[in-house]
């Protein structure tokens, strides 16, 4: 891809971001039933390698939730949240204060299910710009060190997988914000059809 | 633990005492520490998987390979081969309920750390390995001790 093209891919990564971002917005809205705005702060791509230094260190807590598309786009796709968000959140769908450090097992499904609402509602998003159906495998979620969260990815995807595509969400509501990423890594030629399809439908 | 040099998923790196070396973010990676205590000398492998392919030139990306090449890089720095001990940890299960067509990467890990160690005939003298929480290692060349922290968890010296 010369460098026209992906500035032009990365336009419309930046647009399909906004549209997953407002979706997510709104399912958490729903499940929250709080007032939620949501603006995206950027969005773009990046090789697997420097997916941990961008969200931050592999040292930091974070709350991922991961899966794998079925069929014939082969991607991974992972959702995670910052440790203050993440314990927000919990806190607010589970309405008592929640310790990361200590969840009891509903609350960790409940985690990684908020995680997995966001996360369909991005692949919406990409699925109506490339019109393609897009079905997630069952999630699975994990609170855990960034670096050891990405290790799975890093392990099933690192031979197969060149650039990501990654998005930083910020969801503010009245009384506080959460933060969120969501990243895209899909196989080289599921990057090169997803980008040739959305510039055929924005054409 | 400010000064300690930070070795990445894929890499290595040798050392003597008494500069420090760390791992950080642990998952199914597995950390192998070879130290010879008579000279101070070591080094750590930060592997992602357990076996290379044909052909692979990351060597250090894979525990067989990656402790092969840790173990001829301590040597070349002056480490007696014959007292070269190693330590062990990593190899978590991060995401117990994914369906892999590879299985426990985490396990496999271990287990090939293991086969190879006991190829090159160097004992594993301690291990904090498996279960399902990431870790940080943070080795000290200086008494070969490496302290590894779980998320959420006090710190063990191994």
């Amino acid at each position: 891809m010369d460098e026209r093209d992906s500035e032009a891919a990365l336009e419309m990564i930046k647009e399909f971001a906004n549209i997953g971002a407002g979706n997510a917005a709104t399912a958490l809205a729903a499940l929250m039933d709080v007032e939620l705005v949501n603006e995206v702060t950027s969005a773009r791509m990046l090789p697997l390698s420097d997916v941990a230094e961008w969200l931050g260190g592999e040292q930091q807590i974070v709350a991922g939730t991961y899966t794998q598309l079925c069929g014939d786009l082969k991607s991974g796709v992972l959702v995670i949240f910052p440790q203050d968000s993440a314990q927000a959140l919990i806190s607010h769908v589970s309405k008592e204060e929640a310790d990361l450090s200590s969840l009891s097992r509903v609350q960790a499904s409940a985690l990684c299910e908020v995680g997995n609402i966001c996360l369909c509602w991005y692949l919406v998003a990409v699925s109506r710009m490339i019109d393609t159906d897009l079905i997630p495998a069952a999630p699975c979620g994990a609170v855990d060190l960034l670096g050891a969260v990405l290790d799975i990815p890093l392990a099933t995807l690192g031979v197969s997988v060149d650039r990501v595509i990654a998005v930083h969400t910020v969801f503010r509501g009245v009384e506080r914000a959460f933060e969120g990423y969501f990243l895209l890594l899909p196989e080289k030629d599921t990057l090169g059809t997803i980008i040739c399809k959305m510039g055929d439908q924005c054409r | 633990m400010n000064d300690a040099k930070l070795v990445g998923i894929a890499q290595y790196a040798t050392a003597k005492a008494p500069e420090q070396l760390c791992c950080l973010g642990l998952g199914s990676c597995v950390g192998v520490f070879l130290y010879d205590p008579s000279t101070k000398i070591g080094g750590v492998v930060h592997a992602l998987l357990p076996r290379a392919p044909n052909g692979s030139i990351l060597e250090a990306k894979y525990a067989d390979t990656g402790i092969r090449l840790l173990q001829r890089r301590t040597v070349t720095d002056g480490a007696f081969e014959h007292r070269i001990i190693a330590k062990l940890t990593g190899g978590a299960q991060m995401f117990k309920d994914l369906n892999l067509k590879m299985g426990d990467i985490g396990r496999q890990n271990v287990l090939q750390s293991r086969r190879t160690l006991g190829e090159l005939g160097i004992s594993i003298v301690s291990e904090d390995v498996e279960g399902e929480r990431g870790r940080s290692a943070y080795y000290s060349l200086g008494d070969g001790s490496v302290r590894v922290r779980k998320a959420f968890g006090s710190d063990i010296v191994i």
